[in-house]
């Protein structure tokens, strides 16, 4: 399948414990899909090693047909898979607007000596990227910060400038990982329209979130994760009934009341 | 031109102006010690250029600079002396040697940071030190090399102070430009995310790696060049000149500059070698002033950056942005 993530028996392990057990699943194009869990249930860990910050164990990982595991990270970035980070990783002196900036660093090719020389094309590929970056602060609607320090801003809109960065490198596929956490009501729901938004743009979205209003709305399909292993997968409705999650989120003593 | 746009550039083109003009205005009995000491902030400031770019952009450490500037210089010298080539042969093999030490030297920063990258490159710079010294059949040892012929082109020599001056100048002033494209386009902004974020700016397809090879070699290749500048217009270089005390005045110089810029890492080199020169700025000096001044050399720049850190850690460049900021330039 052209657009299509094929997770695979992808397993990480630390020392003796297993983070990430035998995990596969698809994420089809154009879906979004969220991946949910307990405290520990190695989300972000598989994150990780898909966007190659980790390697893991076992287990391929394809999309589109190309393999992802064992790839440097900047080389996942390239072949259209980007992420965000559950604390943002943002470049804190500077604008808003050179932090995207610097996220279509993948997709221009300006080294050293071109801009030393200030060759034409150089000159045009800057000028092209920055307009990008200012359409995308618009897209996820930081227009108004765009000369803004990255330090200085809320933390609400940091998680929405990772995003815009994340999306300048022209990613097919999007892995978010906690977008929602410290938000308020108000800029969650302003998330959920943004996620359509870059949904709608063709970007595929696999996000890792624990405010399961946001989940319930948003995904066409979620995937649960406990200890490492995945329990269950389905869509919203199907996952709010499950036995297995509803035993993994609140215990098993509760259960037996 | 707007009020902004004045602001920024005017300064920069009266600096640039006032340094193109210093020959014509230095006459009288102290000029040519004058243009000497100019000539070294010169040669210092190429260093420091380098510097800027791996410290003050990219957040990279570097204590083994004054190496790079020793590589260049003995690797000019050497096939100038002994080898009586051109001297643009040796300016090209000096930019040639030091860029491979710079890659050389960048394999410890892709898996070390901080102070234990500053402890490699520290290492790197004892070991080159010791190289110098020891290898005297190259080196000439400890007495180093003498009568290194000036820089020549096509058959003009840098004999004359002014000559030597705006060679020197000429350096700087391309270096400056080469640099300025470099950290205003798609490197210098991928530098700084490095310096911000490293996973950040992995996570936005910059391949660290090579990046980090690239800055360290550009920033080698300057102080190559600044080295090879300087084997040709004293005619003398031995280790002494290529110390852990130069590379550490070095850093101060990048350090009291300020990061994320250029024209501070300059002002800096600027002041700390005119603070071992005081007499070339008050010519009227007396000789047991001056011996004075000397003497406390290394106390004069360790008071001079302490103050800088702790009234403008931004450094000049900092306090130049503050200025700017109260005057109601927006940046």
């Amino acid at each position: 399948m052209s657009g299509t993530l094929a997770v695979r028996g992808v397993t990480k392990r630390f020392g003796g414990l297993v983070a990430v057990d035998d995990v596969s699943f698809d994420v089809h194009e154009g879906e979004i899909k969220a991946v949910i869990g307990p405290n520990g249930a190695g989300k972000t860990t598989l994150f990780n090693v898909l966007t190659g910050f980790d390697t893991p164990d076992a287990g391929s990982a394809t999309y589109a047909g190309q393999e992802l595991l064992g790839s440097r990270p900047d080389r996942v970035v390239r072949r259209g898979v980007a992420r965000t980070f559950q604390n943002t990783r943002l470049f804190e002196e500077m604008t808003a607007h050179e932090n995207v900036m610097v996220g279509t660093h993948a997709r221009t090719s300006s080294g050293f000596t071109s801009a030393a020389l200030r060759l034409p094309r150089a000159f045009r590929e800057e000028r092209l990227a920055s307009e990008e970056a200012d359409r995308l602060l618009r897209l996820v609607g930081l227009a108004e910060r765009r000369d803004t320090p990255a330090a200085d801003m809320p933390h609400g809109l940091r998680r929405l400038l990772e995003i815009a960065r994340a999306l300048a490198t022209s990613p097919k596929l999007l892995l978010l990982d906690e977008p929602a956490a410290g938000l308020n009501a108000t800029e969650t729901a302003g998330l959920a329209d943004v996620l359509y938004r870059i949904r709608d743009h063709g970007v595929t979205i696999v996000v890792v979130e624990h405010d399961m209003g946001l989940v319930m709305q948003v995904s066409d399909e979620i995937v649960v994760l406990d200890r490492g292993a995945k329990i269950a997968e389905g869509p919203p409705r199907l996952i709010q009934k499950d036995p297995a999650v509803i035993k993994a989120y609140l215990g098993e003593e509760d259960l037996d009341d | 031109m707007g009020r902004a746009a004045l602001l920024r550039y005017v300064p920069g083109a009266v600096v640039a102006l006032f340094f193109a003009a210093l020959p014509l205005l230095a006459t009288g009995s102290d000029a040519r010690y004058v243009l000497k000491v100019f000539t070294f902030v010169g040669v210092n400031a190429l260093v420091v250029l380098g510097l800027a770019l791996l410290f003050g952009y990219a957040g990279q450490v570097s204590l083994g600079h004054a190496a790079f500037f020793g590589l260049g210089a003995y690797t000019s010298a050497y096939l100038t002396t002994r080898l009586e080539l051109p001297w643009i042969i040796g300016l090209l093999a000096a930019v040639l040697v030091t860029a491979i030490g710079g890659m050389l030297l960048a394999l410890p920063s892709l898996r070390l940071k901080g102070h234990y990258l500053a402890m490699a490159t520290l290492g790197f710079g004892e070991i080159m030190h010791v190289a110098f010294v020891e290898a005297s059949g190259i080196t000439g040892g400890p007495d180093g090399f003498s009568r290194i012929p000036l820089a020549a082109l096509g058959g003009f020599v840098f004999e004359s102070p002014q000559a030597k001056y705006w060679l020197v100048w000429g350096a700087v002033a391309v270096g400056f430009i080469i640099a300025g494209n470099i950290v205003s386009g798609r490197p210098g902004r991928s530098m700084l995310a490095l310096h911000g974020s490293e996973q950040g700016a992995v996570a936005s397809g910059v391949d660290i790696t090579g990046l980090k090879v690239r800055v360290f070699t550009a920033s080698a290749v300057y102080a190559g060049v600044a080295g090879c500048l300087y084997a040709h217009v004293v005619g003398f270089i031995s280790p002494s000149s290529f110390t852990l005390h130069n590379s550490v005045i070095f850093v101060a110089m990048a350090v009291l500059g300020g990061g994320r810029s250029l024209a501070g890492p300059v002002a800096a080199a600027l002041i700390l070698t005119l603070a071992g020169f005081a007499d070339a700025v008050f010519p009227g000096l007396s000789r047991e002033t001056l011996a004075v001044i000397q003497d406390w050399q290394a106390d004069l720049y360790g008071l001079i950056i302490i103050s800088v850190m702790l009234l403008a850690p931004a450094g000049f460049a900092g306090l130049y942005r503050a200025g700017l900021r109260s005057v109601g330039v927006k940046l």
